[in-house]
């Protein structure tokens, strides 16, 4: 198996990495790159919990060959806040409503709320719980999070 | 499982940019070679250790394999993203049963990551894509170094998780005729969670005329070893008059004529009885957007 030399940027961070073909983008960035906000729940694909934007699209890290990831522009849940700590509206939507209790969903959460809030500015309820149905929370009931992120929308 | 958490087997890699490229490397390596895109099945077998591929080719970078030509029909790059397909066929008003069944499959991160061949060359039996493809009389185009072929989608599903491609042969291209004036079509899955593997899928595409059905294309995934046409119930209907009556009998033919089994996610009787229940409400669907009655 030959190690590949891979590069992308993380959060605006480029990065060039000796990678082997079967290194999983969420082992990467979690052990490579330290970036532990990106979850490893499941592994095959039924949690949500790894979502990261790859090009500006969330996608399943689990499910993804970091060397798939080639001159790619990942951002994780780490590169929302501002560089100065300033939290995004959504992040503090979500504290507004206390849509989180052990936080483990939060990251995939945040990012399929942000998704779907670029792409419809005021979505309906029904419309946010299709766009997270693939992302699994144990604790909250959801209720809060649909919550937190439809306020987000209405302020936009 | 294994070890869902990082994968042990080791492979080689490569990604070519031109569909000539990939062909060379799949005779190269003689069928040891695993063509992949969107990754969300595959690596999902190799975490399974249910695969166990020397090299693995990523697709996604050769253009020609992505795209979507509108040019009367439809001519769809096999590594098109699921995500792109259900956003045309939205915009167009086009392939309704196509973007509904993307819109029930998985969850909105698979829909960027995997693609329509992808959908297609896995071969689940409950490949979400495949109804709708059949009851559109899909064809698909196959490449080797040495041939090409276009088969009709059925002929494409061999069995679970197994296809007509050969060991050199990928697949590039899926077809569909145009869309044809005073046709409907729909399509529904039974699942137990809002992101989850159909228990049962159904399909129906038909042209309608007054309460005229003039033909009826029925099918069904997750019911059968592969994707299937309802045929017996298609029989039914075609050239009929259409009126309760008629429709619960070919549901019931439905139910008669798939072969489900039990698994973790359902019975065989229970699949049965949906599967009846499911159709009845496709077909209604179908023949209500065939009329302009409903979007």
């Amino acid at each position: 198996m030959k190690t590949q030399r891979v590069s992308f940027s993380v959060n605006g961070e480029y990065h060039e990495i000796p990678i082997e073909p079967n290194a999983l983008l969420t082992n990467v960035l979690r052990e490579q790159l330290g970036l532990t906000g990106t979850k490893y729940g499941c592994g095959t694909g039924q949690c949500g919990s790894c979502t990261v934007l790859v090009n500006g699209e969330p996608v399943l890290s689990c499910l993804t060959l970091a060397v798939a990831v080639d001159g790619g522009e990942i951002q994780t849940i780490e590169g929302l806040a501002k560089p100065d700590g300033t939290l995004d509206p959504l992040q503090e939507a979500f504290l507004d409503h206390s849509a989180m209790q052990c936080g483990f969903c939060t990251p995939g959460m945040v990012i399929m709320g942000k998704d779907i809030l670029r792409r419809n500015p005021a979505p309906s309820e029904a419309q946010i719980r299709e766009h997270i149905r693939g992302n699994i929370c144990r604790c909250t009931g959801y209720n809060r999070i649909v919550k937190a992120i439809q306020a987000c929308g209405r302020q936009d | 499982m294994i070890n869902s958490r990082r994968l042990s087997w080791e492979f080689d890699y490569t990604a070519p940019t031109t569909v000539s490229e990939a062909l060379d490397l799949l005779d190269q390596f003689g069928g040891k070679a695993k063509i992949f895109a969107g990754g969300t099945d595959l690596l999902i077998q190799l975490k399974e250790e249910k695969l166990a591929p020397q090299c693995l080719i990523n697709i996604t970078r050769i253009r020609d394999l992505n795209h979507i030509h509108a040019d009367g029909g439809l001519r769809v790059g096999a590594a098109t993203k699921l995500s792109q397909v259900r956003e045309h066929c939205i915009k167009g008003g086009v392939y309704t049963a196509l973007h509904e069944a993307i819109s029930v499959l998985g969850k909105p991160q698979v829909w960027n990551m995997g693609t329509i061949g992808g959908n297609l060359c896995n071969a689940s039996p409950s490949a979400d894509t495949a109804p709708p493809l059949l009851v559109f009389n899909a064809r698909v185009k196959l490449l080797s170094r040495a041939s090409e072929r276009t088969l009709d989608l059925q002929e494409f599903f061999k069995g679970v998780n197994c296809t007509a491609l050969g060991p050199d042969e990928m697949m590039v291209e899926i077809l569909l005729d145009p869309p044809r004036p005073n046709t409907g079509s729909a399509f529904m899955k039974i699942s137990r969670v809002g992101a989850d593997i159909s228990k049962v899928s159904c399909a129906v595409a038909l042209e309608r005329k007054a309460d005229l059905c003039l033909s009826c294309r029925v099918a069904l995934g997750a019911v059968a070893p592969v994707p299937m046409r309802a045929n017996g119930a298609e029989g039914i209907l075609e050239g009929e008059k259409v009126e309760a009556r008629l429709v619960e009998a070919a549901g019931q033919r439905v139910a008669e004529e798939i072969k489900p089994i039990d698994d973790i996610r359902s019975t065989a009787e229970y699949r049965r009885w949906v599967a009846a229940v499911t159709f009845r409400d496709v077909f209604w669907k179908a023949w209500r957007r065939a009329a302009g009655e409903e979007k």
